[in-house]
């Protein structure tokens, strides 16, 4: 049977590659001896030719090329079947005869050979007008090729000899000096090497092969007209379509260099598809390319650290020098990056699937649970996680990916958003990483993200009197408000008080005319028709105040320049303040991306939750939204009432139970009415009340041995009937996405059993999740947080002193400026307790946001003459208590004066220290010429004295900012 | 001294900027914003013209006290040139015609300025003036205006050049008077003729009693004045405006990117490294509202 097939493919070439098995080792008993044919051909070629072709005449070159082949052709002929007499008489003596041992010095002497008329092959140039050369021509014409491509396989077929052929392919493809791939007698039998090497698990043959597909993508992107030929090939193959990108899908992950090479390989036919539809729609219809993508970053996600080993208290993010030592999260990285190059150059197609399935495949059914775990480590680890990414993806619609999940996406019904904006208030590592992902949030400058974050709650106007509006867009001409900013710098930081190199003081001449002698006068300037003015005297400047000037006018000028993108000006105006309505948000991307999923017909098919069941869940949540949203604060009890008569539309009971558990605080003890109706926020309320709870708190403490896992729950004390009929649905769609995940995965392990392994693992996490979203509940737990400042009396409220609770969409009569400003405004106000690197982080996040354009924020932030509600509370009422408190400070201890000296040396010293390797949030503190006197030691144990001398340089920072609005924001663009 | 070219100085964004641009560039009023062609990182004073003499010194012990906009002494400067800075950004804004104005280099209490008269008596006349503010600038007098040579007109003193700004400003009110203003005013007077309490009575009972003597009398003035067009600049400052004649090795490069520079900002934004991203429809306030896909860079 077997000598058959051999017949056959002998005459066609086909059977044999078509057939995966391996040949039959009886078929070729000896092993071939000595060197492989490839590689003597690529060590000639390193070493220089044996034969010197400059000046040779292609005549005499065709002349020796026939006598090669001529020699090839007969040991070829020799051991072909095909010619063999005994071929007709099957059985075990023909068997023998026929595919008897190739004696050695026969297959070096064919190796010989053609190595060297690959090499007479490889030089030739092109013959007249683009003709072929006379041997590319006789290789064409005698099938060269593809004989030798048969007779290797007569031969042994082994790894050995797949290298053998890749390499001479390799050669070929990458030094021929006409092109080659046009001719079908060349082309085919390497279609035929590369399918017969697919199944391949050999590294030595997987890192040929990776490199022959990435120089044929080379060829491709070079010349797109070779393209059709590997679609027709691949048609008379009868195997996948366009087989060199299938071969390279299984590397897409890989490591080292076989995996770079491959992704570069991919990219290269991925901004092909750019240009060329059928590329690009073969990708998008025929192959997982985006689902082996996608979902190969959940596996890699998987094998991720869950706990990160923080070097100190001070750490907030992941750093270069960090994540370079954890090669799990090197290799996430790389896949991101990738996936963030194909969404670059690939078609739109391709683009907007791989997208989607990011968004569907690896944001919400892994990094969601992964950003709601239960312990503060883990929570905090995902968070630094999630602010890595989000600094390493740099194309926009991969960045809309994000973001549009972190702003629209809900778990567990609260907007991930919310919840992160919550976190800032933990305390903890994870109050600091929270803030170091809003920073790179901040710094996107993405209208949606501030919009979201600041501006919803600034368009409406409520924030201010109403006669205020015009305010907004006024001009400060006369830096009014920079100067009641530094007015409020503390004395004992005043800058007459501090000597050289802390202040360095610069005389300006402010005055004008022609030189004279004596600066220090006032003079006249003479025209010389009798005219005088009298003008000018000499000043000194500040000039620490001059560099924050030139900061504030950088940041300022980049933000301008990138907010030009943005829709509106957001200046009281436009969006119109009265016509604000806050929508409901939905996650636009699996609605509008479904259809690009759906793409993939075959083999699997890919189900998705019904249109007709999203959008009842849609009218649901929006009237669950309306209801606990608009609920008036100033009544509780009617509330609760209201939702007894009117079940269908309770929030979830733990968001209830909290407000419930808010509002009795409230009436108790806590009077700041109007401020908590927000979902999340009210968790901090809770742990006020839980604060109180000592005996509780103490149990808890004491049950989890003070261990490193204090427990971070998330708050879903079970549910009542109606939330069983959502969280019924919501399971329905998550069972989807988990279908479909495990569709993924199995096709991954076909594909590749080392992703295959790994999506293993996010199989497992998915199930752990199930268990214990049955089991256990969760609820966010911050009684175990609250034991620690328990017996800290300079904190009056765990969280900050009056954490100013907000609501996603709050009723527009309530004066509101959104949960992001309060619970930073809160921690600010706090920033005499606050360590070190959380006021540097802190106000490098105000002072960011201070640098935007849009009036709304800016009239907020910086403008001292606007007069805002009552209720609100201001960055500069904020600044204003805590110069009151540094004041109270400064007089109560008698050594404050002298430590706020000492810590100005100190910061001035770790100033210059950190030249080089200056972190991004760090503002410009104390610049200095001179070499600073070696500071005394300090402990960072006194907050209060730096935050004191921070707070003094933050009020600069400040009102630099402030003046250069004046100026900046008022330069006509350009038109 | 001379070289700022014609007249491309007022059109410039700040004076700050065109320090800068200064130093790489010789004074030609160049318009790309500056900052990115400033070094990042280190802080660094606003560069001095070559041609310029330092004024600054070393810290003295003594620190003259200031006070100018309350609060500390010491950032009453920094107020005083900021507002200055906002009103000259107004004149910018109010795009006077035939009127360009750049403050010294020395002092931003001292602006030069010229101004094209295009029609009517004073019919291509060519003036170059100072404006002079008040270092208690925008709490004291209102500033003055003076001409390089004294313009015939009632309102011109026929010795000093100063124009009577002040019968226009009574009262120089913040946040209501403005420099553009003062600026607008000089170049009113050329265009309507008041002879009420004159500074030169001679050309206001001219004007009233013989038009046409006042007329060739304010033609040899324009001819006098343009005369003196390329003389050196009264008052010695970098900044100081000159006029040179055409000289199309110096000035045929500057006029041709004058003119092409409309077209060029487009160009200038795609190359910065900072761009926003929205995804948020026009009108609506809601994000990613947008139905197309997302904004290819």
């Amino acid at each position: 049977m077997i000598s058959l097939r051999v017949h056959v493919s002998c005459s066609d070439g086909l059977v044999a590659v078509r057939s995966k098995r391996p040949l039959p080792v009886s078929w070729c008993e000896a092993a071939c001896p000595g060197t492989s044919m490839a590689s003597m051909v690529a060590s000639g070629n390193q070493d220089g030719p044996s034969v010197v072709l400059k000046g040779v005449d292609p005549e005499t070159c065709m002349i020796v090329f026939k006598n090669h082949w001529a020699q090839v052709v007969k040991i070829l002929e020799k051991h072909d079947p095909l010619r063999h007499t005994s071929v007709l008489t099957l059985g075990s003596s023909g068997r023998a005869s026929r595919c008897g041992a190739i004696p050695g010095d026969e297959a070096s002497a064919v190796q010989n050979y053609v190595e060297h008329i690959l090499f007479l092959l490889m030089e030739e140039d092109c013959g007249q007008a683009g003709a072929m050369g006379p041997i590319l021509e006789f290789v064409i014409m005698e099938n060269i090729m593809e004989r030798l491509f048969v007779w290797s396989l007569r031969r042994e077929f082994t790894d050995d000899m797949k290298l053998e052929q890749l390499k001479m392919y390799e050669m070929l493809v990458g030094q021929a000096r006409q092109p080659l791939l046009h001719h079908k007698p060349i082309l085919r039998p390497l279609m035929m090497l590369l399918s017969s090497c697919s199944g391949t698990a050999a590294p030595q043959v997987e890192a040929e092969l990776v490199l022959l597909l990435n120089q044929l993508c080379c060829v491709l992107a070079k010349d797109p007209s070779v393209l059709e030929l590997f679609f027709h090939t691949s048609e008379d193959q009868g195997a996948t379509n366009f087989l060199i990108f299938s071969l390279l899908i299984p590397y897409i992950h890989r490591e080292g260099t076989v995996g770079q090479q491959a992704r570069d390989a991919l990219l290269l036919i991925m901004s092909l598809s750019a240009e060329n539809q059928r590329v690009a729609k073969h990708i998008a219809e025929n192959t997982f390319f985006c689902p082996v993508l996608a979902t190969g970053l959940s596996g890699l996600y998987s094998s991720l650290p869950t706990k990160l080993d923080v070097p100190n208290e001070e750490w907030h993010c992941l750093h270069r020098e960090d994540w370079l030592r954890i090669p799990a999260l090197v290799q996430f990285l790389n896949s991101l990056e990738f996936c963030n190059a194909v969404i670059q150059v690939a078609h739109v197609d391709v683009r907007d699937q791989l997208v989607s399935y990011i968004y569907n495949g690896f944001l919400v059914p892994v990094l969601a649970p992964a950003l709601h775990k239960t312990t503060v480590e883990e929570v905090m680890t995902t968070t630094a996680y999630l602010e890595l990414f989000l600094r390493s993806v740099s194309e926009p619609a991969l960045l809309q990916t994000f973001l549009s999940f972190i702003l629209l996406h809900r778990y567990e019904n609260v907007h991930i958003l919310d919840t992160l904006v919550s976190r800032i208030n933990t305390p903890f590592q994870l109050g600091t990483v929270s803030l170091a992902l809003f920073r790179t949030l901040i710094g996107l400058y993405c209208e949606d993200v501030m919009l979201q974050l600041v501006l919803r709650y600034l368009i409406p106007c409520n924030h201010m009197m109403l006669s205020q509006r015009r305010v907004v867009r006024e001009r400060d001409c006369y830096s009014v408000s920079a100067a009641k900013i530094l007015a409020l710098t503390p004395s004992c930081c005043s800058p007459d008080r501090s000597p050289p190199p802390l202040r360095q003081l610069e005389s300006i001449l402010f005055s004008k005319g022609p030189e004279t002698p004596d600066k220090t006068e006032s003079f006249s300037s003479d025209d010389g028709l009798g005219n005088s003015c009298t003008i000018g005297s000499e000043l000194y400047l500040d000039v620490s105040y001059l560099h924050y000037l030139y900061d504030a006018r950088l940041s300022i000028s980049s933000c301008l320049r990138a907010c030009q993108v943005w829709s509106a000006p957001y200046d009281g105006l436009d969006p119109p303040p009265d016509q604000y309505q806050a929508g409901v948000l939905e996650e636009p991307l699996l609605k509008t991306k479904q259809i690009n999923i759906r793409k993939i017909k075959q083999p699997i098919v890919l189900r998705r939750p019904a249109p007709s069941a999203d959008s009842t869940a849609a009218i649901l949540e929006l009237e669950w939204d309306d209801s606990y949203d608009a609920c008036p604060v100033q009544n509780p009890e009617a509330t609760v009432e209201e939702k007894t008569v009117l079940p269908e539309v309770e929030p979830p009971k733990h968001i209830q139970e909290m407000r419930r558990t808010a509002i009795m605080l409230v009436k108790d003890s806590y009077i700041e009415e109007s401020e908590f109706q927000d979902d999340v926020l009210v968790y901090s309320l809770v742990a006020k009340k839980d604060s109180h709870d000592v005996e509780r708190t103490q149990l808890r403490i004491s049950e989890s041995g003070a261990s490193a896992g204090v427990e971070f729950k998330n708050g879903v004390k079970g549910s009542d009937a109606k939330m069983d009929g959502k969280s019924g649905q919501k399971n329905s769609t998550s069972e989807m996405a988990e279908d479909l995940l495990a569709q993924y995965e199995d096709l991954i392990r076909t594909l590749d059993p080392e992703v295959g392994d790994r999506m293993g693992g996010v199989e497992a996490e998915g199930e752990k999740r199930e268990d214990e979203g049955g089991e256990e509940e969760e609820e966010m737990d911050f009684s175990a947080f609250t034991g620690e400042t328990l017996e800290s009396d300079t904190l009056p409220f765990p969280f900050g002193p009056k954490p100013r609770s907000g609501s996603t969409s709050r009723s527009p009569s309530v004066p509101f400026t959104g949960p992001f400003i309060s619970v930073l405004l809160s921690r600010l106000e706090n920033m005499l307790t606050n360590p070190l690197h959380v006021n540097l982080l802190l106000t490098g996040i105000v002072a960011q946001l201070a640098a935007y354009p849009q009036p709304l924020l800016r009239s907020f932030l910086l403008n001292t003459n606007l007069v805002f509600q009552p209720t609100v509370r201001s960055l500069y009422q904020v600044l204003a208590i805590v110069k009151t408190r540094i004041e109270e400070l400064t007089v109560r201890r008698t050594d404050f004066t002298e430590m706020i000296t000492t810590a100005q040396h100190w910061l001035l010293a770790r100033e210059s220290r950190a030249t080089e390797n200056t972190r991004s949030e760090e503002p410009g503190l104390l610049l200095q010429n001179p070499p600073p006197p070696k500071p005394k030691p300090m402990s960072l144990d006194h907050t209060d004295v730096f935050a004191t001398v921070l707070f003094s340089e933050f009020l600069k920072e400040l009102a630099a900012i402030a003046q250069e609005h004046s100026i900046l924001s008022y330069i006509p663009m350009e038109e | 001294m001379n070289l700022n070219p014609f007249w491309s100085m007022s059109t410039n964004t700040s004076r700050k900027q065109h320090r800068s641009d200064n130093e790489e560039q010789g004074g030609h009023g160049d318009h790309r914003s500056s900052p990115a062609r400033l070094s990042f990182g280190k802080k660094q004073l606003p560069a001095i013209p070559k041609n310029a003499v330092p004024i600054t010194k070393p810290p003295s012990a003594t620190i003259p006290v200031q006070s100018t906009n309350g609060t500390h002494a010491s950032y009453g400067p920094f107020y005083l040139e900021y507002s200055l800075l906002a009103e000259f950004t107004l004149v910018i804004k109010q795009k006077l015609p035939g009127i360009y104005v750049q403050p010294s280099y020395k002092s931003a209490l001292m602006w030069f300025g010229v101004i094209f008269i295009r029609h009517g008596l004073y019919q291509d006349g060519v003036f170059k003036f100072t404006v002079y503010i008040p270092d208690n600038y925008p709490d004291g007098e209102c500033p003055k205006l003076v001409f390089d040579i004294p313009v015939f007109h009632p309102l011109v003193d026929p010795v000093s050049g100063e124009l009577d700004v002040r019968r226009a400003f009574t009262k120089w009110r913040r946040n209501h008077n403005h420099i553009w203003q003062v600026l607008m005013y000089a170049r009113t007077i050329f265009y309507k003729i008041n002879t009420t309490e004159p500074l030169n009575p001679e050309a206001a009972v001219l004007y009233e009693k013989d038009v046409q003597l006042f007329k060739s009398k304010v033609v040899e003035s324009v001819k006098l004045c343009n005369s003196h067009l390329f003389d050196q600049p009264k008052i010695d400052d970098p900044y100081a405006i000159s006029f040179s004649p055409w000289n199309p090795a110096v000035h045929e490069e500057a006029k041709e990117r004058m003119f092409a520079y409309k077209r060029r900002p487009e160009e200038q934004h795609k190359g910065t490294q900072v761009s926003g991203l929205s995804w948020v429809k026009p009108g609506s306030t809601q994000p990613f509202s947008k139905e197309d896909s997302p904004p290819q860079s």
